[in-house]
């Protein structure tokens, strides 16, 4: 989530209305506010909407939604006559160039900020981390065009922004902070990506750094906007994101040619969309002069073209508009969610519960009849704590977490009696007997089945106790089991049996093991069982991932 | 007054008789301790019918040292009998009360060195420790200094003298029913009617003994029950799944584009499993890559088969409503689910790694995005929440996208949840023609709510005093 700083007398003077009428409705076109300080706000916007990643976005869209100046938003671009060349070197290793020249900057310490703030906002929403696109922002009047996107020699040495020395690309990735950053995004590559100037003097070494010979200041009055990358959509999004924040600001923006184009345009997108399709969907009754002016509202422009047809023209910035119903969205938001009428569908169906939560919810009831108390432990664990205090070997279908959080969590369960011993150790301190009971999902490879389980320490407990609970519970479930000697080291030899269901293994309960209550910090002697409930007859609790 | 008990009755009858005595002595009359008789008696006393007197008497045992100075006279004494005019030091030193009666008179100031002789001081006395040797008093500082030298011990006595007050003579004189109290009924009693001469015990009805803890469902279980029974009520059918999940159909089913953020290692618990694509997936592939037959544009770039191919533990409960859609794609459909689901994030009180998350989903032809906020205003009612409000949100997967909010008493405004209408580049590749409402919630933030819960950890590693006392009926208002 990106949250943006709204400095008041800027956002007041962009949007030509007071902090107050914009607060109480900024929330409606999509955003949580997060605080409000003596000066600004901060406000959290949607990843979708990278264009209200600024001051001067979000006042474009609030004129709108209140009412100040809709429709499109026009942005003149006129040629810069400047141009770039691209290296087709780059083909597999960044390839994609945009570039435009904005000039009449005014900056001051809070619009420099707020510039710097969008490009780091669009790094990380458009640009996934800069690997997909990158923005260098250059003081233009320092170079001279034009300008060369080349695959440089790793050796190349220049002085990177905010360092007094020259250094090699390779070391800038080494030893300068963004450099390490950002190393992984270019570092296999043999040659490197490289802009500079007629001069041979350099801009920037995309996605990792500019030099320091183009560093933006209080000063700056004319810019060079460069934006690399892997996706040339991404690329376009960004350019016209910044280009028309910095038009709103008082800005003018020229294009540049890149391989004989002229680049950006910054011309609205046009579809045409259905007003009965939007009405259906919403729930509201439209015609398409309503839809249109709507759509007007949210700065798109808008025009009815028959009873049912609305043509659209989708502003350059709005790189979210992929699908009519994106616009539907903004239809409904313009609207108000508020005044959609919220009734249920009159669709009639019947209420049917999963048959595997209906024998879990049996399987409650016995266990609570016997005096069982539910907790319902976390699915992630250790191995340490499901095998090895267990003294049972590893189960063939435990499933790791490739990156787990902490040595805690590294697997998930495949038993759930481990769990409630783990249980017991917390509560060491509560009045004894204590009977817990757990039932829930545990995993054999890619396959998660329910299983229910049940623990008793006090003085007492014993394998006749353990005996007794399982087959309770087993019984009022109409599982019809029967039961041999078993070999599971987690129980006293002698003292210990496994379930059989249909010829098959379908749980174990016994007296647990000196050893393993040792292991668990325990210092009474505990009756457990645990059963599948794959056993319960019908239960269909078996669920493939695929 | 509450019923006396039998031994009350016992007391106050041997007391009739002898109105005043000493605790001893009523124990012998009693057959029991004086320690029991004493208990009894302040119950007694409680009650007005009895005074309990404690005398403590103090006591002077001589002490071996001391029965042979009773005899012999203190070591002092004896040699100040020894001492004449010109006696010296040296005539002294053999006498066997020197090492301490020297000491002991130099220490009063009955003698003094002058040179080899020793002189008595006039009027040299040695009576009043002899005095109180022989009749110890524990006033006196003279015994003091015995018992210091541990010529004497010092015991204390207690002593209870229990008398009858005039209410208990009267209650007495009223007549007590003395006869033997049953405990337990027995098998015999019961059968034979020995019963109807039985005296039964009575009970202190006031006094709580030993608490019992029924066996109960966790109360977070119980709020599960509550909304499933609810989706039930409103005709949902119920959906169970697998918590280990395909990227497919945890992610890419659902347009969420392979390059999302959230499909990264450090948002997502990845698994080594892989498993293979289901039958029909190049549509999604097309969906994804150029917005196959709808208006949608698609992603761009180049979907690839392996990264949808890795397994994952669910991130939501959609990867099951949408599977389930896939393999029902005639209308109506309405469906639930309830189940855990995995976010790799850091564990701390209001983050979990692990949490249950409930999604519905309507599907059928002719439903609206206001029939989805009808839905959610019904079910946030029905739990309780009886102010609910919109306001546009965000997800990969649906458009247009909701929060929902409830209003709680004190707390304010509070996010419950998301959602939306599934987009039609999720629909269209699964061959589901109709919109799809879909909306989900955190179960755990009610929970925590409704439970008063500072750290969510504490529903899964509960302290089971918590579970004990947490009652099975807990009185909800607004909600929580």
């Amino acid at each position: 989530m990106a949250v943006i700083t709204l400095p008041y007398k800027y956002l007041e003077r962009l949007t030509r209305t007071d902090r107050k009428t914009i607060l109480d409705k900024v929330a409606l076109i999509g955003s949580d506010v997060e605080r409000i300080e003596e000066d600004h706000a901060d406000v959290e916007f949607f990843p979708d909407r990278p264009d209200l990643f600024s001051p001067e976005g979000v006042a474009r869209a609030m004129r709108g939604y209140l009412g100040i100046e809709t429709g499109l938003p026009s942005y003149p671009v006129k040629p810069s006559g400047i141009s770039f060349t691209v290296d087709p070197k780059l083909a597999d290793i960044r390839p994609v160039l945009g570039a435009a020249v904005i000039r009449g900057v005014e900056f001051d310490d809070e619009s420099i900020q707020s510039i710097m703030s969008l490009q780091e906002s669009l790094h990380w929403a458009v640009g996934r981390g800069r690997s997909k696109v990158a923005i260098g922002i250059h003081d233009l009047d320092t170079v001279k065009p034009p300008f060369h996107y080349v695959a440089s020699p790793r050796s190349r040495k220049f002085v990177p922004l905010d360092y007094a020395k020259e250094m090699t690309m390779d070391e800038i990735l080494e030893k300068h902070p963004k450099g390490r950053d950002y190393a992984k995004i270019v570092k296999d590559f043999p040659l490197f990506p490289l802009i500079v100037d007629d001069d041979d003097h350099v801009l920037s070494f995309p996605p990792i750094i500019n030099g320091e010979r183009t560093r933006v200041t209080i000063d700056t009055e004319n810019i060079l906007l460069d934006t690399t990358g892997t996706d040339r959509r991404a690329v376009g999004v960004a350019v016209n994101i910044i280009c028309t924040a910095m038009a709103e600001a008082g800005a003018k923006i020229e294009s540049v040619e890149i391989d004989g184009m002229q680049t950006p345009t910054l011309a609205p997108v046009e579809r045409t969309v259905s007003v009965a399709e939007c009405s259906r969907l919403l729930g509201v009754e439209l015609t398409a002069s309503s839809m249109a002016s709507l759509l007007q509202k949210m700065r798109f422009g808008a025009e009815p073209v028959g009873a049912d047809t609305v043509k659209v023209q989708v502003p350059c910035y709005r790189a979210d508009i992929m699908h009519d119903w994106d616009l539907f969205e903004d239809v409904a938001i313009a609207y108000g969610y508020d005044r959609i009428q919220d009734l249920p569908p009159e669709t009639f169906t019947v209420g049917k519960p999963h048959p595997v939560q209906v024998y879990a919810a049996l399987a409650r009831e016995a266990f609570c009849g016997l005096g069982y108390l539910e907790v319902m432990p976390f699915t992630l664990t250790n191995e340490d704590v499901l095998y090895r205090k267990m003294q049972r070997p590893e189960h063939p279908g435990v499933l790791r977490v490739m990156h787990p959080i902490s040595i805690e969590n590294t697997v998930v369960r495949t038993d759930l009696l481990p769990l409630l011993l783990e249980f017991l150790t917390l509560n060491r301190h509560r009045e004894l007997p204590q009977r817990l009971f757990t039932v829930g999902d545990v995993v054999d490879s890619c396959l998660t089945y329910q299983q229910a389980a049940g623990v008793s320490i006090h003085r007492d407990a014993d394998f006749s106790e353990a005996y007794a609970s399982a087959d309770a519970v087993l019984h009022e479930l109409s599982i019809d089991y029967s039961v041999k000697e078993s070999a599971d080291q987690a129980f006293i030899e002698g003292r210990r049996a496994d379930i059989i269901v249909a010829g098959k293994k379908a749980g174990v309960f016994g007296e647990i093991h000196p050893a393993v209550l040792n292991a668990f910090d325990l210092e009474h002697s505990v009756a457990a069982f645990e059963i599948d409930l794959r056993s319960v007859w019908g239960s269909a609790g078996t669920q493939d991932s695929s | 007054m509450a019923e006396l008990t039998q031994n009350e009755k016992r007391l106050l009858a041997d007391l009739e008789k002898e109105k005043t005595a000493d605790a001893t002595h009523l124990a012998d009359l009693l057959e029991a301790t004086p320690e029991a008789v004493v208990q009894w008696a302040h119950l007694a006393q409680d009650r007005g019918l009895v005074t309990v007197e404690r005398i403590v008497a103090k006591e002077f045992v001589y002490t071996d040292e001391g029965k042979v100075y009773l005899q012999k006279g203190l070591p002092e004494t004896q040699l100040l009998q020894d001492i004449l005019p010109g006696t010296t030091l040296v005539d002294l030193q053999n006498h066997e009360a020197f090492r301490i009666g020297f000491g002991q008179l130099r220490k009063k100031g009955l003698v003094k060195v002058e040179g080899t002789s020793i002189l008595k001081a006039t009027g040299a006395s040695t009576e009043a420790y002899e005095l109180a040797l022989k009749n110890p008093s524990a006033t006196d500082t003279a015994t003091t200094e015995i018992v210091k030298r541990g010529l004497l011990q010092e015991t204390e006595t207690v002593r209870y003298i229990i008398s009858i007050t005039t209410e208990g003579l009267a209650y007495a004189q009223a007549g007590l029913d003395l006869r033997g109290e049953t405990g337990t009924l027995t098998h015999e009693q019961i059968l034979t009617g020995e019963w109807k001469n039985l005296h039964l015990r009575r009970y202190d009805v006031t006094k709580l003994p030993k608490k019992a803890y029924p066996g109960k469902v966790h109360p977070y279980q119980r709020i599960i029950a509550e909304m499933r029974e609810i989706l039930l009520e409103m005709g949902f059918e119920e959906l169970y799944g697998g918590i280990v999940q395909q990227s497919f159909w945890n992610f890419d089913a659902l347009f969420q584009p392979q390059d999302h953020p959230a499909r990264e290692m450090q948002d997502t618990f990845y698994l080594r499993e892989n498993l293979p694509l289901p039958e029909g997936y190049e549509k999604v592939k097309a969906m994804h890559e150029s917005g196959g037959e709808t208006s949608s544009t698609g992603w761009g770039g180049v979907w690839k088969e392996e990264k949808a191919e890795q397994c994952v533990l669910r991130t939501h409960t959609t990867s099951v409503s949408i599977q389930h859609l896939a393999k029902n794609p005639t209308p109506p459909v309405k469906a639930f689910c309830v189940g855990r689901v995995y976010r790799r994030e850091t564990i701390d009180p209001t983050h979990l790694a692990e949490f249950e998350q409930l999604e519905g989903i309507v599907m059928d032809e002719g439903v609206t995005f206001g029939n989805l906020l009808g839905i959610l205003r019904e079910f946030y009612h029905r739990m309780g929440f009886l102010s609910v409000r919109f306001k546009p949100s965000y997800y990969p997967y649906t458009e247009p996208s909701l929060d929902a909010e409830v209003y709680v008493e004190g707390l304010g405004w509070i996010e419950m949840g998301g959602a939306g209408v599934f987009r039609e580049e999720v629909t269209a590749p699964l061959g589901i023609n109709y919109p799809v409402l879909a909306w989900g919630l955190g179960v755990s933030r009610i929970a925590m709510l409704r439970l008063g819960l500072k750290d969510l950890r504490y529903l899964h590693q509960s302290d089971i005093a918590f579970l004990r006392e947490t009652p099975v009926l807990r009185h909800t208002k607004g909600g929580v």
